[in-house]
C-alpha cells in the first residue's frame, strides 16, 4: 500500500490525464450519437491538432508575436479551425459516403485513414519519426499541499479542458445548431422532416469533435512537453475506450469515463509494482470487464434490438 | 483443348511476367513489366469478348488450371534461385495467404471483427519460441502447440464478449493487442524489447531446413525449404477455407453475418459459429505466426505490433472480403509490391491505408469479389460438388 501522498498525486495526475481522455472520448461519442458511426482515424485527427498547434507556435514565434497569453489563444484558435475542417474533410470523404454501407465498411475506412494520417505526419512533416519538443507555454511554478505537487500549469491545463466540456455543453443544449444536433440523435428523418439541414449538422458535429481533439492534442503537448506521430494510436483507443465505458452517445458518459480512464491508469501506475509499465494493461483489462458486464456504459440507455 | 492450352499460356505468360518483373535489375525494366502486367489486366478487365473467353475457359478447365497454377508455385524457387531474398519474399506472401484466410473466414465470412491478427500471430510465433527455447520441446511439437495457443486464448477472450457486438468488438481486440504488444515488451520470461533468438529451425526426416537443398541437380537457397513448406501449409488453409466456405457452416457463418437476428429465428446457434469462425481463424492465423518464427529464428514484440493488423487487413479488404481466391491474390499483389519498389518503401503503410480508403469507396467487394452462392440449378460444370456449390468469382460477378 503506498503512502497516501502518493495515492493523492497520483490521482491528481490521473485528473489530468482524464480531462485529455475525455476531450477525445466526447468527440467519439458525438459522432456515435448523430450518425451512428464509430469514426477511427477520431485518435489521429488529436495528434493532428497536437501537430498543428505546434506548427503554429513556430508560426507565432517567426512573426515576433511577443505576448504569451496571446500566442496561447492563437495557437488554440488556429488549431481548433484546421483540425475542425480536417474533420469535416475525414468524414466527407470516408463517413458519409459509406452511410449505407454495413457499419463493417466505414468501421476498416476510417481506420485506415487513421493510418494514412499517422503515416502521412510521419512522412511529410520535417524529421517527422522523432519525438517533437512542445513549448511550454502555461505559467510555471508549483504549489506543494500536504506532500502533493500541483504545478500552475496542471491547473491551467485543467481549466482549459474544463472550459472546453463546458462550451460544448452549452452549444449541444443552448443553441439552435445543438437542437438539431440532438434531433438528428434522436432520429434523422424526423429531424430532416421538421427542417434540420442533416448535411450541415453531420458537418458541425465533426467539426465539434475534431476541434475538441485539437484542444485534447495541444493539452496534451503542454501536459508532456512532447508530440510523437503515433500518440494517436493511443489516444484513439483511449478515447474510444472511455466513450464506450461511459456508454456511447451520452456527453457526460464520455467525460465521466475519460475521467475514470485516466485515474485508473495513474492509481495502476501506484498501486502495482512495475505499474508505470503495466498501467495501460489494467486500464484495458478492466475495459474488457466493463463491456462484459456493462456493455451499454455507465450512463448508456439500454438499447432494444431491432427485429 | 483449345480452352486448355489457353489456359496454361495465360498462366504461363503471367508467370514469366511476374518473374521478370521480380528479378529485373533496373528500374527502368521492373517499372515496363510491371507496366505491362497492369496494361494486360485493365486490357483484359475491359475486353467483354477476352474476359468471357478466359472466365468460361477457366471455369471448364478448373482442374487443370489450378494444376498448372501449383506447378508454376512449385517452379518458382527454381527462377529465384539466384536470390535468396525474393524466395524469403515469396514465404512471407505464402504466409499472409494463410493469415488472410483465418481472418477472412472471422470477417469476411462470420462478419467477427478482429483488429488484433497481428497479436495471434505473434501469440503462434511466441508459444514456439517459449517452447523450444526455454523449455526445449522439440520444434515440430511447438510449432503445433502454438496455433493451439493462439486459439485456445482467442476463444478465453471471445467467450466473455460474445453479447459484445460490432463496434465494441474492434474495440476488445484492439486492446487485446496492445495488451499482447505491452506483456511482451515488459515480461521478463519473453525476453522484453530483446525477444526471443536462436530458435530451432525445423528439420525434416534429417534435412534441416535451414541447409541448401538439390531437387533435380539444383541447389536452391535454403529459404526454398521454407517457401515449399509455406506453399503446403496455404495451400491446405486454403482448400480447408474453401471447403468450409462451401460446407453448411460457411453458409451459416454468411447468414448470421448479414443478419444475426434472422440467423437466430431460423435456428442458428449464432454463440457456437461466431466462436467456431473466431477459433479456426486464429488457428490459421497462429499457425502462420509460428512458421514465422521458426522462419526467422527470432521473434520481437515489434514484429507483431497494431500496425502488421492492419496489413492484415489490407490483404483481405483489396482481395475482397469473402472472397477465398481474393485472399490469395491480395496477398501476393501486398506483400511484395513495396519490397519490389524499395523508394516506396517508406510510403508502404500511408499507400496501403489509401489504398484500402479508396478500394472501400469505389470498389468495396474488392479486386476478386466473392461470388454469388448457387443452389439447386444442378452443378455448375467442372465445379467441386458439396452441399454449397459456389460459381467461381471470375464472370459471375460481372
Amino acid at each position: 500500500m503506498p503512502p497516501l501522498e502518493v495515492i493523492l498525486q497520483q490521482a491528481f495526475n490521473g485528473l489530468m490525464l482524464g480531462v485529455m481522455y475525455a476531450l477525445i472520448a466526447v468527440g467519439f461519442t458525438l459522432f456515435f450519437g448523430v450518425l451512428d458511426v464509430i469514426h477511427f482515424s477520431h485518435g489521429d485527427i488529436f495528434t493532428l491538432g497536437a501537430f498543428a498547434g505546434l506548427s503554429l507556435t513556430f508560426l507565432w514565434g517567426a512573426v515576433g508575436l511577443g505576448n504569451p497569453a496571446v500566442a496561447l489563444l492563437l495557437t488554440f484558435l488556429g488549431a481548433l479551425l484546421l483540425t475542425g475542417l480536417i474533420g469535416v474533410g475525414a468524414e466527407r470523404a470516408c463517413v458519409k459516403p459509406l452511410a449505407k454501407a454495413p457499419p463493417l465498411m466505414t468501421l476498416l475506412a476510417t481506420l485506415s485513414l487513421g493510418l494514412v494520417i499517422r503515416e502521412a505526419i510521419l512522412i511529410f512533416y520535417p524529421r517527422g519519426a522523432d519525438p517533437k519538443p512542445f513549448p511550454a507555454m502555461l505559467p510555471q511554478g508549483l504549489w506543494e499541499i500536504g506532500g502533493v505537487v500541483i504545478r500552475y500549469e496542471n491547473l491551467v491545463i485543467l481549466a482549459i479542458g474544463a472550459g472546453a466540456m463546458v462550451l460544448v455543453d452549452l452549444i449541444i443544449n443552448r443553441t439552435r445548431v445543438g437542437a438539431s444536433m440532438r434531433a438528428v440523435a434522436q432520429d434523422a428523418e424526423a429531424a430532416q422532416m421538421m427542417g434540420v439541414n442533416l448535411n450541415r449538422t453531420v458537418d458541425f458535429t465533426f467539426f465539434l469533435g475534431s476541434a475538441l481533439a485539437a484542444v485534447a492534442g495541444i493539452l496534451n503537448g503542454l501536459y508532456y512537453s512532447e508530440i510523437h506521430f503515433i500518440m494517436g494510436i493511443m489516444g484513439g483507443v483511449i478515447g474510444f475506450s472511455a466513450a464506450a465505458i461511459g456508454g456511447l452517445g451520452n456527453v457526460y458518459g464520455a467525460i465521466l469515463g475519460g475521467l475514470l480512464f485516466g485515474v485508473l491508469q495513474t492509481l495502476a501506475a501506484a498501486f502495482i509494482p512495475r505499474g508505470s509499465e503495466f498501467r495501460d494493461v489494467v486500464a484495458f483489462a478492466v475495459v474488457m470487464v466493463f463491456m462484459v458486464f456493462k456493455p451499454t456504459g455507465i450512463l448508456g440507455e439500454k438499447t432494444i434490438e431491432r427485429v | 483443348m483449345g480452352g486448355l492450352i489457353g489456359v496454361w499460356a495465360v498462366e504461363l505468360g503471367l508467370f514469366v511476367l511476374v518473374v521478370a518483373a521480380l528479378l529485373a535489375e533496373r528500374p527502368i525494366a521492373v517499372g515496363l513489366t510491371v507496366a505491362a502486367i497492369a496494361l494486360l489486366l485493365v486490357a483484359v478487365q475491359t475486353s467483354v469478348r477476352v474476359w468471357g473467353w478466359m472466365a468460361t475457359s477457366f471455369r471448364t478447365h478448373r482442374a487443370a488450371a489450378l494444376g498448372g497454377a501449383a506447378t508454376l508455385a512449385l517452379a518458382l524457387p527454381f527462377f529465384l534461385r539466384a536470390s535468396p531474398y525474393w524466395t524469403f519474399v515469396a514465404t512471407m506472401a505464402l504466409l499472409y495467404v494463410t493469415i488472410g484466410q483465418g481472418l477472412n473466414l472471422q470477417m469476411g465470412t462470420a462478419g467477427v471483427i478482429n483488429l488484433a491478427g497481428a497479436a495471434f500471430a505473434g501469440l503462434g510465433g511466441y508459444t514456439v519460441g517459449l517452447l523450444t527455447v526455454r523449455l526445449g520441446f522439440a520444434p515440430w511439437l511447438a510449432f503445433a502447440i502454438g496455433p493451439l495457443v493462439a486459439m485456445v486464448v482467442g476463444a478465453l477472450l471471445f467467450i466473455p464478449i460474445l453479447k459484445v457486438r460490432g463496434h465494441y468488438l474492434a474495440l476488445v481486440t484492439i486492446a487485446f493487442g496492445f495488451i499482447f504488444n505491452i506483456l511482451m515488451n515488459n515480461l521478463e520470461f519473453t525476453g522484453g524489447p530483446q525477444g526471443i533468438k536462436n530458435i530451432p529451425t525445423l528439420r525434416l526426416f534429417g534435412h534441416a531446413f535451414t541447409t541448401a537443398p538439390t531437387l533435380f541437380g539444383v541447389t536452391l537457397p535454403s529459404h526454398a525449404n521454407f517457401y515449399y513448406a509455406a506453399l503446403a501449409m496455404a495451400a491446405l488453409v486454403t482448400w480447408l477455407a474453401w471447403r468450409l466456405y462451401n460446407s453448411w457452416v460457411g453458409l451459416t457463418l454468411n447468414t448470421l453475418r448479414d443478419d444475426e437476428i434472422a440467423a437466430k429465428c431460423s435456428g442458428v446457434s449464432v454463440t457456437r459459429h461466431k466462436l467456431l469462425a473466431f477459433s479456426i481463424g486464429n488457428l490459421f492465423v497462429g499457425l502462420a505466426g509460428g512458421f514465422y518464427a521458426v522462419m526467422v529464428g527470432f521473434v520481437s514484440p515489434p514484429d507483431f505490433d497494431f500496425g502488421y493488423s492492419l496489413v492484415m487487413l489490407s490483404v483481405i479488404i483489396l482481395g475482397g472480403l469473402d472472397s477465398i481466391p481474393g485472399v490469395v491474390l491480395g496477398a501476393c499483389l501486398l506483400i511484395p509490391l513495396p519490397e519490389r519498389f524499395r523508394m516506396l518503401h517508406e510510403y508502404r503503410l500511408l499507400l496501403y491505408g489509401a489504398a484500402i480508403v479508396l478500394m472501400l469507396l469505389f470498389r468495396p467487394r474488392g479486386l476478386w469479389p466473392a461470388g454469388v452462392r448457387r443452389y439447386g440449378l444442378g452443378r455448375p460444370a467442372g465445379s467441386f460438388g458439396a452441399a454449397g456449390t459456389r460459381a467461381e468469382g471470375v464472370g459471375v460477378s460481372r
